[in-house]
């Protein structure tokens, strides 16, 4: 949420430190914050605000709370501690049906005048990212900002009265009935939905703790507004926001369970700022329900409070504390923390919330370290340890490893709520990636200096209701033909495993080039290790970015005298072959009547763009010209 | 041509590293299904049906099958671990999860977390510093300070936001600054009680952190779905 700095001042006396120290507070005491922006002559702290903390933080009062408990010094103006004064009247008769709603009450304001709001009014909106409406609509958004709770203003003439009298029902919704709120869409409702009514007409006039109806909007002929202020169920209002799809401010500080007292609260400083900005006077107000909140105290002893944070504090650290705390009551007696919290606080409930609250205003910072000991590990994990093992025995073979995605655009097992058509199942084998992969990585062979794609892959796959543990194994070694079912780079590689482990694997799928087994049948034919094998570690590079333009290869070979050094013509190749050339690989060698035959491949890859074969071509001429020179015969 | 080794996947080496780190202090290697039960993905994590903090994380769920997800994150390891060892608890646990949620070069829709959980009678805030501080410096090579920030996570109170900072050193980007790396905190009495743990005599904390995260961190990855792609062009980089 985003907060005014200027406006958080309000509630405070003495003067706040600047906002980026009180940023550093917040940050350190509280919650995280997302952005500091300075704005004219005001600074808006854009604060995230966790769930287990918005149901009384998501409000400027809220948060000035906050930091007079972070500071320690005494909040100016605590609209908390008035005692709603609501009183009843026969103009206006509320009937709560609904499960959902617990506390309604209105009032009717007579004789306004909607004009525009004044600039401070308008400013106190804009710096937090709300448009300013009028006077009316923006009285219940900034009380609303101000404390917490959602606001409603009806246009009191576009209800219908029975002899003078309004009537306002809260109800659950018909299936298929239908509201059009404020914005101008039409919503159709289930009997789960709770809905503000019209009694006397009927209409629907708005959808409970989401979104006022268009029937009864504010406009700019409005005179007389009756005003809502509420408190409906937080699981009810997240149901309906959620399957109408409507998160409003206001369905999102319901649902977070803000304190029904507030309502009560914010109904009266609702009324004083309407008649301040728009004028008219009270003509009636009424409730139904209850507002009233009991805490019960939360206890604590001093010693687990430190044995959980890991600090020493004494019963004066506390006590200092829970001073500022706003609090309905503490005590420290005998180490024995008691507090029952303000009517706004849900959560402190248990000794760990206390525990949470007292050390984060303490501050977290002050914790030490307790450094570990060394200590023998009581359980071995066996798929890591025989996981590592193949791997290591494949990577000797020259196979990489590669990791897929476990979805699959077909398979046993549907996604109720996939982010792609092709990635709607949960894939039952590794096959199927692995063959893709294959692919993928054909064209790359030169580049990577490989004479053939030999890759696999361990992971999980999943049937109707078991996960496996598997590994597939794929090998490709030319691009024209398919791999063979009896690859012998597959046999090579199957015979390593059992060489290692000491058992034959039982292949699930055998067939071109790919081979797949289940590691946890094989695995538990094993017997349990009881120790890791040292980490074997690997060079730890740096990731570069690759070029994803296509390469071009090239072969030279030549003759050269028998004494020719490799490294020689490798210099001489690399001297000449430009700064798109990405690898020469030697590819081989034999000697012939006192002459030595060398070929090279030279791989050639732009990092912006498709290389043409002219350009390559007029490297390659290049070179042949210099290897002419230095005496060489190419072949 | 000559035929080269192959190349280890940068996750898995990762794991291995991890593991070896941890192994050192009596923290065992666990696992769990990926297809996880809701009621352990959540409930049991102290994230109640209908709650706000059940949006925290975007899930996956299975046309036929309403009471699994894909999990999303490692923290049911955790209730499958305590439910079945003894006490005093030390476990990691290196895995994949799954969140329903648009990818970019910073998410993947899957990915790695490292779980880590330690239970005891007198298992503090303080061991949890010390732990993260232990593992993080053998993992980047250098002397590492971490700080806790106030945060939440259902499963644990008080919840914290962990960053961490390398001691300055010229060789090293990284070093000097602080890094946001992971959540973490002491495990909520209703998740112990929820598995038989008796809370007024036991606690512990619990942390989880993106392994990718780590891959970005330590060697430069700048896009985490390279990991996933099966791409040989960065497997053998590393």
């Amino acid at each position: 949420m985003q907060y005014s700095y200027n406006r958080l001042q309000t509630y405070f006396k003495e003067t706040l430190p600047s906002p980026e120290i009180l940023a550093d507070k917040i940050t350190f005491h509280s919650s995280e914050i997302e952005e500091l922006i300075p704005l004219g002559s005001d600074t808006i702290l854009d604060i995230k605000i966790l769930p287990d903390k918005s149901a009384w933080l998501m409000s400027h009062r809220g948060m000035a709370r906050e930091i007079a408990n972070i500071l320690q010094i005494p909040m100016e103006n605590d609209p908390f501690l008035v005692e709603p004064n609501l009183v009843q009247s026969d103009k206006i008769q509320i009937e709560l049906q609904s499960p959902n709603c617990d506390f309604y009450s209105s009032s009717l304001i007579e004789g306004v005048k909607i004009e525009s709001s004044p600039a401070w009014l308008k400013n106190q909106l804009e710096v937090i990212g709300q448009r300013s409406i009028n006077n009316i609509v923006d009285a219940t958004n900034y009380i609303m900002f101000g404390l917490g709770q959602p606001l409603h203003a009806f246009d009191a003439d576009k209800l219908a009265n029975e002899n003078g009298v309004y009537k306002i029902t809260v109800r659950q919704a018909a299936l298929g009935e239908e509201i059009t709120v404020l914005t101008g869409e039409t919503y159709k409702l289930d009997q789960d939905d709770a809905v503000i009514v019209d009694a006397v007409s009927g209409n629907l006039i708005g959808i409970a703790g989401v979104k006022g109806g268009q029937v009864a909007a504010v406009d700019a002929k409005t005179k007389n507004i009756l005003l809502e202020s509420a408190h409906f169920d937080r699981v009810a209002v997240r149901k309906t926001a959620k399957r109408l799809k409507l998160q409003t401010d206001a369905a999102k500080r319901f649902e977070n369970g803000i304190s029904r007292k507030v309502a009560a609260i914010a109904m009266g400083e609702l009324v004083k700022k309407v008649i301040e900005l728009g004028g008219g006077s009270v003509s009636a107000q009424s409730f139904s329900g209850e507002f009233s909140e009991s805490r019960k105290a939360v206890t604590c002893s001093i010693e687990k409070l430190n044995s959980v944070l890991g600090l020493n504090l004494e019963s004066g650290d506390v006590e200092k504390i829970l001073q500022s705390f706003g609090a309905e009551a503490s005590s420290v007696v005998d180490g024995e923390i008691k507090l029952t919290p303000s009517f706004e606080r849900d959560d402190l409930i248990i000794a760990e919330d206390l525990i949470e609250d007292i050390g984060r205003i303490y501050g977290f910072l002050q914790i030490k370290s307790i450094v570990p000991t060394k200590e023998k590990v009581q359980k071995f994990n066996q798929r890591f340890f025989y996981a590592e093992k193949i791997r290591q025995a494949l990577i000797g073979l020259g196979f990489s490893e590669i990791y897929t995605s476990s979805f699959r655009n077909q398979d046993k097992v549907k996604l109720e709520n996939a982010l792609a058509s092709d990635k709607q199942f949960l894939r039952s084998t590794l096959t199927q990636n692995l063959i893709e992969a294959r692919q993928h990585n054909i064209p790359h062979r030169d580049l990577l200096g490989l004479s053939g794609v030999k890759i696999f892959e361990i992971g999980n796959v999943f049937d109707i209701k078991d996960e496996e543990f598997r590994i597939a194994l794929g090998v490709q070694s030319g691009t024209t033909y398919k791999a063979k079912t009896d690859e012998p780079l597959l046999v090579v590689a199957l015979e390593g495993i059992k060489t290692t482990l000491g058992q034959e694997p039982e292949l699930l799928y055998n067939q071109e080039g790919v081979v797949e087994f289940s590691l946890d049948k094989l695995i538990s034919k094993l017997p349990a290790t009881e120790a890791y094998e040292t980490l074997v570690t690997y060079e730890s590079n740096q990731y570069r970015t690759f070029s994803l333009f296509p390469a071009i290869s090239r072969d030279i070979a030549m003759w050269v005298p028998e004494a020719t050094e490799v490294q020689t013509i490798l210099a001489l190749l690399q001297e000449n072959s430009g700064s798109e050339c990405a690898l020469i690989s030697h590819l081989d060698t034999f000697t012939k009547e006192g002459k030595t035959s060398h070929a090279f491949r030279l791989v050639f890859q732009a990092p912006d763009r498709t290389l043409r074969d002219t350009e390559v071509e007029a490297v390659m001429d290049q070179i042949y010209l210099k290897v002419a020179v230095a005496g060489f015969e190419v072949r | 041509m000559k035929e080269q080794a192959g190349h280890k996947h940068l996750m898995s080496q990762m794991i291995a590293e991890i593991n070896d780190i941890f192994a050192e202090i009596g923290f065992v290697f666990a696992e769990g299904p990926e297809r996880e039960k809701i009621t352990f993905n959540f409930d049991a994590l102290n994230v109640p049906k209908d709650h706000p903090s059940r949006d925290m994380q975007d899930t996956f769920y299975l046309e036929n099958d309403p009471e699994m997800v894909m999990r999303t994150h490692t923290s049911p390891v955790q209730i499958r671990y305590m439910k079945e060892n003894q006490l005093p608890i030390k476990m990691i646990c290196p895995g994949k999860v799954f969140r329903n949620e648009a990818t970019d070069a910073t998410h993947e829709a899957q990915f790695f977390q490292l779980e880590g959980l330690m239970v005891g009678k007198e298992v503090s805030m303080g061991h949890l510093k010390g732990t993260i501080e232990y593992f993080f410096s053998k993992f980047f090579n250098g002397e590492v300070e971490v700080r806790f920030r106030p945060s939440f996570f259902p499963f644990v109170e008080p919840g914290v936001e962990v960053d961490m900072m390398i001691k300055k050193n010229e060789q090293n980007k990284l070093s000097g600054r602080w890094i946001e790396i992971m959540g973490a905190g002491m495990v909520h009495p209703n998740v112990l009680q929820g598995v038989g743990i008796d809370a007024e005599v036991y606690q512990g904390f619990a942390f989880g952190m993106g392994i990718d995260r780590l891959a970005v961190l330590k060697y430069g990855v700048d896009d985490i779905r390279l990991m996933y792609n099966g791409d040989l062009r960065f497997v053998n980089q590393f």
